[in-house]
């Protein structure tokens, strides 16, 4: 593949903020998100859209930031890990699984919050099978899935709850 | 990995392996044939664009013609290596006339793949290498009927 | 040795949210990829397609010629600095009749590739993009070698050399025995036989390695960020190949996205090059491996052949084993005999056996480098002897339950003595255990009576197959040589701890702040660990072979009441009261009954590091401990797992409808991040059973290289998983700790074939291979009934 020093102007919104940026066309959002704007939590974890890790939510859906260019968000919404809560104030989703022990090395766990996160908006009940099938598409090396899917359940419980 | 089948053409034997063996002819009917060089009557280099999966790439390869029993059979080594990898193959050919000018092609080989090819466009290769020798075995046999009209 | 209570503990054994948690849920916790130094270049690595070739030409003129480049080295570039890495384990000491031949890993290869994916160039340019580009534009030219696929035929006298210099592929030659194994077999009512193969899988940590390196050249000093499981071994190590001082190498392994063994190869050639580049260049350097890379270029494990004979009663009384096999290295030995040891000392499973042989053979072959992964061997052994288990009670017509139950160590006899050794050379002694209980407690639990006399009849007659599988294993833990921490009662009342080990996901910044925290009165949230920084801790080994909790937690509560005692005698003197009445809770030191007479623990740091004033002779400032903890020997825990899975025959698809785990770890610190241990353990053992099986093919080019291609288990795969607890202390240390993050993955293949057999019990075939996979098991199963 050939480089080229063409570049692309391009402006999305991430977690509320409003970036512009050159760059180049074949640079992944993934990318973009780590290196460009500093975001890191969203994390790389096979380039190819098989395990997960790097989901955000563009416009609230979850998407692989690995099998997209930046320049494919022109004028769009993203939403990655750091914009779901904080240290002091985790979201509901953050908290369930810091009380579940959903997460243990944390690699894969921004892709499953975000993931997770957009799943609980569009069925705000699950069943254990919903849930395991809505996590279906993260791969995570450590819990086995049983606390994620714990965190999964908790987290809607909090979020009914929290109205 | 191995790769075999059948072909009918719709021509004489005769016909059928004058094509085969003529460069100008392979490179239209090889699918990504960039060039061909003829080195001697039973080699020839050349250069293919292939697309396996994620991967596209140019192999330059080599193309030896050996145990030739024209028009009837022929033993073919390919090698071929380029920046997704590389291919070494062995495979014969065997020509049977059939009845109304028809002739039947077998095949059969076994190639070894390495690199980003075999690593992650394995369980593609069988596919593409079929459909590549399907779609060059069509073209061939459309010069075979465009010849004798 | 003052152990620790049993039942005195306040905040040990609690099911306490780890510490760590907001940080790494909130996208702040850095691991290596997210460091970020101004000026810094990247690497990208050329590597051989080629399993086993001679490199004939190597032009990287293009490459360096490309804009943007700053450098290309190959091995002639690097020159004198282009030598094997040391070897991470020393040679077995002097058994009987060893043989072991080191052949080690190079920075960049020169001559010949000995395994696809070695790295033959470096490229470092201003961006990882164009590194990529430019290492596309370098020139090789291969002469392809025969190329070494097959344990087996590696070792036949004809087979092509890994190695040029040595006879044979033959990498190391080990024969331990106990009792007389040959009279045994004689006085045997029944002998069986059998040939297991194990293939390889791979770690596959959701995070690649990665490696970013700093040089100061003012200061002389380098800093490296390493995805390694052994930050102070690395830094060691790192120090000794560039000349440098160890003080002047700081090594980090900030948070590390798992890392199952592979992530403790020392040293990786990325390891050596990275470091070498940053001085070299005077830029910081990083390089992240890409998931492709990790797939042929991050060590595996796993194959192994094995023959086996063993000798029983009628009765079905064990009279000895004889396990020979052959261990597949890779193309390279650097971790010595850990796996194959390993698995020698799981051949007899948890049973009392008196008579044992076993010979092993390492072969080098034209694959990717073997070192330990979660498991490390064990699985290997529990495999073979729990399959013969199956086997035998099947020949004698003894229930499977029933005859684990006759051979099991008995309680009474612990420590029980193998008279073998484990794989760091210490004798193989398990410590205690009481494996019957957890027979008893995983039979409860999975409801075998009620299943085996009621369900499954019921199911058969619905034409159902649904199966049930039990049985026990070990897993020696908690290995030499040592490790250290230190304890300090900071200015502010906070507590903060060092330690040497990394991490990788285990909870250390929770478990361990228990365990000091049981000792300094404060709450677990105002513990503050530092892990894996050589800046921070300089002595310790590393995180691996199921060793934290155990070495690094008892350093951990030996520091923790070191500084107890300081607290104490110093309140004492500042309250004026006898040590006797102090009280320590909630960080303040009360004397008992007299409230008011109390002081904080931060109040009393500051008293202990004055800033005028005399102080006495013979004691230290500060209240600040270091302590270090290393066991003669390792504690073996033990465990009992049990499934009911349904599989339909015409698929092959399997649905499992109960998981039970009873897990024995001695001393449990945490029994929220224990689970979470198990459960993962078992999804990986899951995988080694079903799906996961790396494919080489005959030229040793790895086939399914790719998440597409090479399947880790889902969550729709793994079903609910009902964990148990049994607390057998391990008399070995304070704590009374043994190790348990290994254990969920050893049983899960030997459990996954006889649940499997059994399910299928109407059709007659035998699984003697692991991994299998919905394509496999159907073809063994046709392929038996057919003969």
């Amino acid at each position: 593949m050939e480089a080229t020093n063409q570049k692309i102007e391009l402006t999305v919104t991430v977690n509320g903020t409003r970036y512009e940026r050159e760059i180049e066309p074949r640079m992944l959002l993934s990318d973009f998100l780590r290196h460009e704007i500093g975001l890191t939590g969203t994390h790389v974890g096979c380039e190819h859209g098989v395990c997960g890790a790097c989901s955000v939510l563009m416009d609230d859906q979850p998407v692989r930031s690995c099998l997209m260019f930046a320049v494919q968000t022109q004028g769009h919404e993203i939403t990655t890990v750091e914009g779901l809560g904080t240290m002091d104030a985790l979201s509901p989703v953050q908290q369930a699984f810091h009380e579940a022990h959903g997460l243990q090395c944390g690699f894969c766990t921004p892709g499953i919050l975000t993931t997770v996160t957009a799943f609980l908006e569009t069925n705000p009940d699950p069943s254990e099978e919903e849930a395991r099938e809505a996590i279906s598409g993260n791969l995570c090396r450590c819990t086995g899935y049983q606390h994620i899917v714990d965190a999964v359940l908790l987290a809607a419980k909090k979020k009914q709850a929290a109205g | 990995m191995k790769l075999s089948g059948e072909y009918v053409f719709d021509g004489p034997r005769e016909e059928v392996w004058k094509l085969v063996r003529d460069p100008e002819v392979l490179m239209k009917c090889m699918p990504g044939t960039q060039t061909v060089n003829k080195i001697s009557d039973s080699e020839f280099t050349g250069e293919v664009t292939v697309r396996i999966g994620p991967f596209a790439g140019v192999f330059t390869g080599r193309v030896i013609i050996s145990d030739e029993i024209p028009p009837q059979s022929c033993t073919l080594t390919v090698e071929g290596t380029g920046k997704i990898g590389f291919l070494k193959g062995v495979g014969a050919i065997e020509m049977t006339e059939l009845e109304g000018q028809k002739t039947l092609m077998k095949y059969s080989g076994e190639a070894q793949i390495g690199g980003k090819v075999a690593s992650v466009g394995q369980r593609l290769f069988d596919t593409v290498s079929k459909t590549m020798m399907k779609q060059g075995l069509d073209t061939l046999n459309g010069f075979l009927k465009s010849n004798a009209a | 040795m003052a152990t620790l209570d049993h039942n005195d503990k306040k905040v040990i054994g609690k099911r306490v949210v780890r510490n760590e948690d907001p940080r790494l849920l909130t996208g702040q916790a850095q691991y290596v990829d997210d460091v970020d130094l101004p000026g810094m270049a990247h690497a990208a690595m050329f590597r051989s397609e080629y399993a086993h070739a001679r490199i004939l030409s190597l032009d990287v003129s293009k490459a360096r010629a490309y804009p943007g480049v700053l450098a290309v080295f190959t091995a002639d570039d690097m020159g004198a600095d282009c030598y094997p890495g040391p070897p991470l384990v020393s040679p077995p000491p002097t058994v009987k009749d060893v043989v072991f031949n080191s052949r080690r890993q190079v920075p960049l290869v020169k001559e010949k590739v000995r395994h696809a994916g070695e790295v033959i160039a470096v490229v470092v340019a201003e961006t990882r993009y164009i590194a990529e580009d430019a290492a596309d534009l370098i020139d090789i030219e291969y002469e392809p070698l025969p190329v070494v696929a097959d344990i087996e035929q590696a070792l036949e006298a004809d087979s092509p050399l890994v190695h040029d210099d040595l006879d044979s592929n033959l990498a190391a030659q080990l024969i331990q025995t106990k009792g007389d194994y040959e009279a045994a077999r004689k006085s045997a009512d029944v002998l069986i036989r059998r040939r297991f193969t194990i293939e390889r899988g791979t770690a596959a940590a959701m995070e690649n390695r990665g490696i970013v390196a700093q040089w100061d050249a003012k200061s002389e000093s380098l800093t490296v960020w390493d995805t390694t499981q052994a930050p102070i071994p690395i830094r060691n190590g790192l120090a000794a190949r560039l000349g440098l001082s160890e003080s002047k190498v700081r090594v980090i392994a900030p948070f590390i996205g798992g890392g199952f063994g592979p992530k403790i190869m020392m040293f990786y050639s990325e390891e050596m090059l990275v470091p070498w580049l940053a001085i070299k260049l005077n830029r910081p350097v990083k390089w992240i491996e890409d998931r492709r890379e990790n797939f042929y270029a991050t060590t595996q494990e796993r194959g192994q052949v094995h023959d086996v004979e063993m000798a029983f009663t009628r009765d079905g009384k064990i009279l000895g084993i004889k396990d020979d096999f052959i261990h597949d290295t890779g193309a390279y030995d650097p971790y010595g005999l850990t796996t194959p040891l390993n698995t020698q000392s799981h051949v007899m499973g948890g049973y009392d056996i008196k008579n044992f042989t076993s010979e092993f053979k390492v072969a080098f072959t034209n694959k990717t480098i073997v070192t330990p992964m979660r498991g490390a061997g064990r699985p290997h052994g529990v495999y073979v002897i729990e399959r013969m288990m199956d086997i035998a009670a099947k020949e004698l017509g003894i229930d499977r339950v029933e005859i684990r139950r006759r051979n099991l160590i008995q309680p009474d006899a612990f420590p029980y003595e193998h008279g073998i050794i484990d794989q760091a050379f210490a004798p193989l002694i398990f410590d205690s255990g009481n494996y019957q209980a957890a027979l008893d407690e995983t039979l409860k639990a999975i409801g075998y009576e009620k299943f085996v006399k009621e369900e499954q009849p019921r199911y058969r007659a619905e034409g159902r197959r649904v199966g049930i599988g039990v049985l026990p294993f070990i897993e020696t833990t908690g290995v030499g040589p040592y490790e250290g921490a230190r304890v300090t009662v900071e200015a502010n009342g906070k507590i903060a701890v060092a330690t040497g080990v990394g991490t990788q996901g285990q909870g250390h910044f929770t478990s361990f702040a228990q365990i000091v925290a049981e000792q300094v009165g404060v709450d677990v949230t105002d513990v503050r660990i530092t892990t894996g920084d050589s800046a921070h801790f300089n002595w310790g080994t590393g995180t691996f072979a199921s060793r934290g909790a155990v070495v690094a937690g008892n350093a951990m509560h030996a520091a923790a009441v070191m500084v107890r005692k300081k607290i104490f005698k110093l309140a004492s003197k500042v309250l004026n009261a006898p040590e006797e009445e102090l009280e320590l809770e909630n960080g303040v030191v009360r004397v008992a009954d007299i409230p008011q007479s109390s002081i904080s623990l931060k109040d009393l740091a500051v008293l202990a590091n004055p800033l005028r004033g005399a102080v006495e002779p013979g004691t230290e400032p500060g209240l600040e401990a270091t302590a270090y903890y290393g066991p003669q020997y390792g504690p073996t825990a033990f465990g009992v797992h049990a499934m009911i899975a349904e599989i339909d025959p015409e698929t092959m698809m399997i649905k499992i409808l109960r998981y039970v785990v009873t897990e024995d770890c001695g001393t449990i610190l945490n029994p929220l991040i224990l689970e979470g241990q198990v459960h993962g353990g078992v999804a990986l053992g899951l995988g080694n059973a079903y799906y996961e099986k790396l494919h080489f093919d005959e030229n040793a080019q790895l086939l399914n290289a790719s998440f597409m291609d090479y399947l880790l288990v889902g969550s729709t795969e793994m079903p609910r998983i009902d964990v148990r607890h049994l607390e057998t202390r391990s008399p070995l240390n304070e704590l009374g700790t043994k190790g348990a993050g290994e254990a969920g993955a050893i049983p899960v293949p030997a459990l996954f074939a006889q649940t499997m057999e059994d399910a299928l019990y109407d059709y007659n075939f035998e699984i003697r291979e692991t991994p299998l996979n919905p394509n496999r098991l159907f073809e063994i199963v046709r392929e038996e009934k057919t003969t």
